[in-house]
């Protein structure tokens, strides 16, 4: 990078972010049809949530802090199968919720790839209602 | 990359006593693994590089009760590992304050291993 578009990079103003009001949260959209053991959810949505905060980071940082200083919420709740999780990862985007993935290695239980969870924010809690208001918790 | 014996490992230690639902368990390990990674972010970067690019390894492990709990929190902390007790909200199943998961790491698999070894898969 040369000096100038480094010094522009330095100064210019950042993506402007909306800065959050309401309760934040994050919701773990958990693929019900692997017939995951509850240690393997457990370690699964610990992947999506490290890498929900590492993409947060990046992306929207006045979300991730807020959340972070308001206690971290989170939940779990039950998604039908792989597609279903497709389907709310795809609409979470057009209600630019950040949403990412996890698919397992596949070292045990189930097979390699496999959809597990989706992780959808951290945002603000009426955005997600639409997404996941009618779903069942874990 | 399961091949990678030394590739850096985060283990979540669950407290079966309490009985939590698996909704539960599952967040509870997530406000662990999350809390460790941005604290050893601040110590240890390249660590933290290096475990992520490795695929996280993550394991759910469980013990018995606090008392079990809470000494292989001082053992990780006198070995210098990350680490963080979850204390629970108690919005909901559990009194408020309550601890209910240990996060270790992301550390050196071979040290880690030695400190929960005899651990049950959660």
């Amino acid at each position: 990078m040369g000096l100038r578009s480094f010094i522009h990079k330095m100064t210019a103003p950042r993506p402007s972010e909306r800065i959050p009001k309401g309760d934040m949260k994050m919701v773990f959209v958990v693929n019900h049809g692997l017939k995951m053991g509850k240690g393997k959810i457990a370690a699964q949505v610990g992947h999506g949530a490290v890498k929900a905060v590492m993409n947060a980071g990046e992306k929207r940082p006045a979300s991730l802090e807020a959340w972070l200083a308001t206690g971290q919420k989170k939940i779990c709740v039950k998604g039908l199968d792989a597609d279903h999780l497709i389907r709310l990862e795809q609409e979470a985007k057009q209600l630019n919720v950040l949403a990412v993935s996890v698919h397992d290695a596949g070292h045990t239980q189930i097979p390699s790839g496999s959809y597990t969870i989706l992780a959808l924010g951290p945002c603000e809690e009426h955005q997600l209602e639409p997404l996941t208001g009618s779903l069942k918790l874990l | 990359m399961a091949s990678m014996p030394e590739a850096p490992t985060m283990v979540l230690i669950v407290r079966e006593d309490l009985r939590l639902s698996s909704g539960k368990v599952a967040v509870q390990c997530a406000h662990a693994a999350v809390s460790c990674t941005l604290a050893a972010r601040k110590s240890q970067a390249r660590l933290v590089e290096r475990w992520r690019q490795a695929g996280a390894r993550k394991i759910c492990l469980k013990v018995k009760n606090l008392s079990e709990l809470q000494m292989l929190a001082g053992q990780a902390q006198t070995a210098g590992f990350v680490m963080h007790l979850v204390k629970d909200a108690g919005h909901t199943e559990v009194e408020p304050g309550t601890i209910t998961v240990l996060g270790i790491g992301p550390g050196p698999r071979r040290s880690i291993d030695a400190l929960v070894g005899d651990l049950k898969p959660y």
